[in-house]
């Protein structure tokens, strides 16, 4: 069977039958696009990634980036996709039409980069980095850095990157120590940076990189950092030229091998030029607001292993022929296709609901995103502004955590030929590991959840959440879902809530660490609450169409069982883990590093 | 230069064709419609020729409105124009029809090169090229994979067994378009967006002068009896290796009493 990538019933049920995608196309700022031409990009992005990248799948993973002579060379096979997909236009289809962008929603972006992203993650990464930086400078850059750097950046002839890490400042950016001296127009850029994704390769142009660094004399700590645009080549009298940007080394990853990431040494030769983007010391805060983008596109990749995966085993499981059902035990039958058994299908119905509940999670984010930003009233704008915040740490981390736990499984599926190089499963297993660590670690999201996210505006985001929750409860009920599904999401929901009041009065006690000890169980039990109230819409959505007279009984039933084991076998270890955090269990808050 | 490609609406080679309740057609329930890949390599012939040396491109297709789906898709890679034959309401078109109808609609045009696939997929019957290039009374050329230009005429390579096959033919010329290095190109997204701003011309069998239930339905030419799917596949069966004289014995008992090749 051919590997799908994702499933295309799923996309467009969730987009259009539980989210209501549709209804983007009455706000002005998207009345140019229609059904057609969502239908038409996903479509497309789907073809080229199962026709062209899914089969270099193996091929880029076994023919990593080189570092001769100081430049980055990448896999021919990278020479040929590339053109292609920056010719498709996902660089800056978000983007608005007066900066060259075809202002697609980014719930429709997102959805048709899930494949491009299942077929290889580390392909997308160029585009994707390239629309961060060029989202960075269309927000925050001076008109001139716009006229000179965005079209080249939207049409994929400069590519972008993100230079935050330094050897000695990764999640702590408040420790960054490049340095940027005023000189005219520009900064004179000196420093390292490390993990540098796309920070050399000879596809484009040119690399454009987004650098935080510190202008002389400005505060310590966070405060003092200021955001830069360092080309790899700046524009001189005579065309493109050095700007002093070196590759010092290339890192050597355990997945993701078509992206090179590097080590980029700045201003060795005293004469690497950046200029400012956006006001001086507020880098991070430019950053962060691009935060949310970069959040929810890490959950997009998360979504999309776990699904590549998910489809890889449940395409196995379908042929492999092994052993015999427990009730029919004679040797003479012919083996059953493993399917069959029952606990091959329990790890396919978990892939299927961490990933199908992913998704529908990552795009009803994306939605609220586009909402946030073009709803017809300032009050739908907020209102989508503070689920969006709500939501995003639970968008990036839960799709990493989960959807590795549900990429492991597809392992699992294949069996001591899963364990081999011979098949697909152990490179998504390594793709899917970065997931949790990049754009914010799984304990940064804990922490950016409860310490921030559900206490702010003293509790707005959470009201809104149990608004939204009670409105799917409602359509759910309407559209017949079993009560005791509703009854299970509503428990778990007023539990969240209570024992969100009771951490948030800790911290406000002064119990900070009290509060946040077990941020990672409260973002756990966050999580399973979020994906169940998103497979009661599934089931919801489901019911309806059923009984409208869908043809696709099969698919309908299936999003049933999927609900049904999220709601009656993950929603309720909720109170177990409410428990340790309510109880605040202390094993590792005493445990001491000199006895390990 | 102005170039017309037909392209058929077909459903996706990844389909698991069933038969319809009539039992002389498919089961279009859950069915994702394609254009067929042949004729996305003549698109992509017809669009780099257009490039080359300029002039226009336009689509053509017959079948219903769901097949304007195809047609902006071509659009949204680089055509010009589209136009839709409506199959609405015409019973079962066999190839004779489908090519009528395409010679009336293109006779309406200026077409110096009348593109299609070598075959459309969903029939393989390969008769439309032949049959156009009768119906217009012009040369046609099947399984190109690749075309010179030449001053009033081009010099098509032909895929034969094993070898290259290369002719002349003066335009206005058919083309049947074999599978080629020239790999179709993928829509953009800014493709996509000026498509749907233009418009697709409809025009029924009538309008072309084409008695359509003449040659359709029951009185076409070639009338579907019955459709069936290929035997399944059987098991594979293994010969034991132990001995490998009996092994090769028993192998060719089965080769000739149950394969019945040799």
């Amino acid at each position: 069977m051919t590997n799908p990538l994702l499933d295309d019933r799923d996309v467009a049920f969730t987009l259009y039958g539980v989210l209501g995608a549709e209804s983007l196309l009455g706000l002005p700022h998207f009345e140019e696009h229609s059904r057609e031409t969502f239908d038409a990009f996903v479509s497309v992005a789907a073809r080229f990634a199962r026709e062209a990248v899914f089969p270099a799948t193996r091929a880029l993973d076994e023919d990593p980036p080189r570092l001769v002579d100081g430049r980055v060379l990448v896999s021919p096979r990278l020479h040929t996709l590339w053109p292609k997909l920056r010719e498709m236009g996902v660089i800056a289809a978000a983007r608005p039409f007066e900066v060259g962008g075809q202002q697609l929603p980014l719930a429709i972006s997102t959805a048709a980069s899930l494949y491009l992203m299942a077929a290889n993650p580390a392909l997308f990464g160029f585009p994707g980095l390239t629309a961060g930086a060029a989202h960075l400078i269309e927000e925050f850059g001076s008109e001139a850095l716009k006229a000179l750097y965005l079209e080249p950046m939207h049409e994929g002839r400069f590519t972008g990157t993100m230079a935050l890490t330094e050897p000695h400042a990764g999640s702590s950016l408040a420790d960054v120590s490049t340095r940027a001296r005023p000189a005219g127009d520009h900064y004179l850029i000196s420093g390292s940076k490390i993990f540098i994704s796309g920070g050399d390769q000879d596809l484009s142009e040119n690399i454009v990189h987004m650098v935080l660094a510190r202008i002389e004399g400005a505060p310590s700590g966070i405060r003092g950092v200021s955001l830069f645009l360092v080309p790899r080549l700046r524009f001189g009298v005579s065309g493109l030229e050095p700007n002093d940007v070196g590759v010092s080394g290339l890192i050597h990853k355990i997945g993701w091998k078509a992206l090179p990431s590097v080590v980029l040494s700045l201003g060795e030769g005293g004469d690497c030029r950046g200029w400012l983007v956006g006001a001086p010391h507020q880098g991070i805060s430019c950053m962060f607001q691009m935060m949310n983008e970069a959040r929810i596109m890490v959950g997009a990749n998360g979504v999309a292993t776990a699904s590549v995966a998910y489809h890889e085993s449940l395409g196995y499981a379908r042929e492999r022929p092994q052993g015999r059902l427990a009730t029919s035990k004679d040797p003479q039958l012919p083996q059953v296709p493993i399917i069959e058994h029952a606990d091959v299908r329990r790890m396919l119905l978990r892939q299927k609901a961490i990933v199908e509940g992913g998704m529908s999670l990552l795009l009803q984010t994306a939605l609220y995103a586009d909402r946030a930003s073009h709803a017809a009233t300032e009050g739908e704008r907020q209102h989508a502004q503070v689920l969006l915040d709500l939501l995003t740490p639970v968008t990036k981390s839960f799709p990493a955590e989960k959807g590795f736990e549900s990429t492991v499984l597809a392992l699992q599926i294949h069996g001591g030929y899963g364990y081999t190089s011979e098949y697909l499963p152990e490179i998504f297993f390594r793709e899917q590991k970065l997931n949790s660590i990049h754009e914010g670690t799984t304990g940064i999201q804990g922490l950016d959840l409860l310490g921030r996210k559900v206490v702010a505006h003293n509790g707005a985001a959470m009201r809104a959440f149990a608004e939204e929750i009670a409105r799917t409860c409602e359509r759910a009920a309407a559209a017949g879902v079993a009560a005791s599904w509703i009854g299970a999401l509503t428990g778990a929901a007023v539990e969240v809530s209570e024992l969100t009041k009771e951490l948030a009065q800790r911290g406000r006690s002064g119990d900070v660490e009290g509060m946040l000890c077990h941020s990672a169980d409260y973002l756990e039990l966050f999580s399973t609450t979020v994906i169940a109230w998103q497979w009661l819409l599934q089931a919801a959505a489901a019911r309806e169409a059923m009984a409208s007279g869908s043809s696709e009984r099969d698919f309908l039933e299936g999003k049933l069982a999927a609900a049904q084991y999220w709601l009656r076998t993950e929603l309720p270890r909720v109170p177990a883990l409410v428990t340790l955090c309510r109880e605040n269990e202390d094993s590792y808050l005493t445990m001491r590093p000199s006895w390990f | 230069m102005n170039h017309v490609v037909c392209i058929a609406y077909v459903p996706d080679t990844d389909t698991k064709i069933k038969v319809g309740a009539s039992g002389t057609s498919i089961d279009e329930a859950g069915v994702k419609w394609i254009v067929s890949p042949y004729d996305e390599y003549a698109l992509e012939a017809a669009l780099r020729a257009k490039e080359a040396k300029g002039g226009t491109v336009t689509v053509l297709t017959y079948g219903p409105a769901a097949a304007e789906t195809g047609l902006r898709d071509g659009l949204a890679r680089g055509a010009d124009e589209a136009v839709r034959i409506a199959s609405e309401g015409v019973g079962e078109a066999d190839s004779l029809a489908v090519a009528t109808l395409l010679a009336a609609q293109i006779k309406t045009m200026k077409a110096d090169v009348v593109w299609l696939g070598n075959k459309g997929v969903g029939t393989d019957a390969q008769l439309v090229v032949p049959m156009l290039g009768e119906l217009l009374d012009l040369p046609h050329v099947t399984l190109v994979t690749e075309l010179d230009w030449k001053d009033g005429s081009v010099v098509a390579h032909r895929e034969i067994e094993g070898a290259t096959e290369i002719v002349e033919a003066p335009l206005p010329v058919v083309i049947g378009a074999q599978k080629s290095k020239a790999e179709p190109r993928y829509a953009s997204l800014k493709g996509i967006m000026a498509a749907k701003k233009k418009q697709i011309a409809v025009k029924k069998p009538a309008d072309l002068g084409v008695d359509i239930a003449s040659m359709s339905g029951a009185n076409a030419a070639v009338v579907w009896t019955k459709l069936e799917l290929p035997a399944a596949r059987q098991a594979v069966k293994l010969v034991p290796a132990d001995d490998p004289a009996k092994a090769a014995e028993e192998l060719l008992r089965l080769l000739r009493e149950e394969a019945k090749v040799l």
